[in-house]
């Protein structure tokens, strides 16, 4: 990955809401699909094409359980798909932060 | 969502805050409605109680008792509500936590029940057994609260439980009927507060994290 390029699994709409959905939960937690659909107003095929890229980048697991007779899919972020949203951000922080000439940071505003 | 949309740095990071913020929301247990609906329920609880104790108001013990239930009921299924709508969904750490944590207080008052059938067995008056009951509850709770506010560091939440336990070492050493007063003032009292701190430390966040 070059400098400037911000991680291309993370770097879409699409997915970079999933994992910010995903790490806005403390470690350990994850959420039904259902759930997930609903918080990001996503349609279930949308989301399960994300998801596989996500899921095959180890970013995040998709855990298939039963609630009793009721199949559930529950969706986590994994540690290397945290730290890789960590280095997303911090990526992301140094590309706005404003020029080292004050002049030119004056002008963005 | 939209598929694959190119994003700029700042779009990025506009979306990340809007899309945390909307997590955070769904998941985010309110103290201002838990706080608020306990506080107003030991207010006219505890408040009718006394009244009835006290003889400034015509009603029997028993339709008093029922009425002190009713206003606990009214704020457990406020609690009940609230919690099964914010952990819709979420599932691992935080849920077993949370299950554990409902477990100890069933079971907690599940002793406080036992307590109530074994003084009765043993030939306490009514009240010694008034003491008793609110006593032990009250243990429970403020115990829970310090316990809840240290697990999930939530200042609030601890202050309130201690400030509970001194309430109720307050409430022990007056003894009946003058305890119901000051379980409804300084108990609902301090739940109110609470709910109203939890209010100022929201809008303090929220002016934060807009400037």
């Amino acid at each position: 990955m070059g400098e400037d390029t911000l991680d291309p699994v993370i770097h879409t709409q699409a997915r970079l809401r999933i994992m910010t959905t995903l790490t806005a939960l403390p470690d350990g937690d994850r959420l039904t699909f259902t759930k997930l659909q609903s918080l990001l107003d996503a349609s279930a095929g949308n989301l399960s094409t994300h998801l596989r890229r996500l899921e095959d980048a180890g970013y995040v697991q998709v855990v298939k359980t039963h609630q009793g007779r009721i199949p559930s899919t529950q969706v986590g972020v994994t540690r290397t798909g945290r730290r890789a949203f960590e280095d997303y951000v911090a990526h992301l922080r140094t590309l706005l932060t404003p020029p080292t000439d004050p002049a030119e940071a004056q002008e963005e505003r | 969502m939209v598929e694959d949309t190119p994003l700029d740095p700042a779009a990025s990071a506009a979306l990340i805050a809007e899309q945390r913020a909307k997590v955070e929301a769904a998941v985010d247990v309110d103290g201002r409605i838990l706080f608020g609906a306990w506080g107003v329920a030991w207010l006219l609880g505890f408040g009718l109680v006394w009244l009835v104790a006290v003889d400034r108001l015509q009603m029997s013990a028993g339709a008093a008792m029922v009425t002190f239930i009713a206003s606990l009921a009214g704020a457990g299924a406020v609690t009940a509500w609230h919690l099964t709508v914010k952990s819709r969904g979420v599932r691992g750490t935080s849920a077993r936590q949370g299950a554990m944590y409902g477990w100890s207080w069933f079971l907690s008052f599940g002793v406080v029940a036992a307590l109530g059938v074994a003084l009765d067995r043993a030939g306490a008056g009514e009240e010694a057994m008034g003491v008793a009951m609110m006593v032990s509850s009250l243990l429970v709770v403020g115990a829970l609260y310090m316990a809840g506010g240290a697990i999930w560091e939530e200042r609030i939440q601890w202050a309130l439980g201690a400030w509970i336990c001194v309430s109720t070492i307050a409430a022990a050493l007056v003894g009946s009927p003058h305890m119901y007063l000051v379980m409804c003032i300084a108990g609902g009292g301090g739940m109110v507060v609470a709910a109203a701190a939890e209010a100022v430390r929201r809008r303090s966040r929220a002016r934060a994290s807009d400037g």
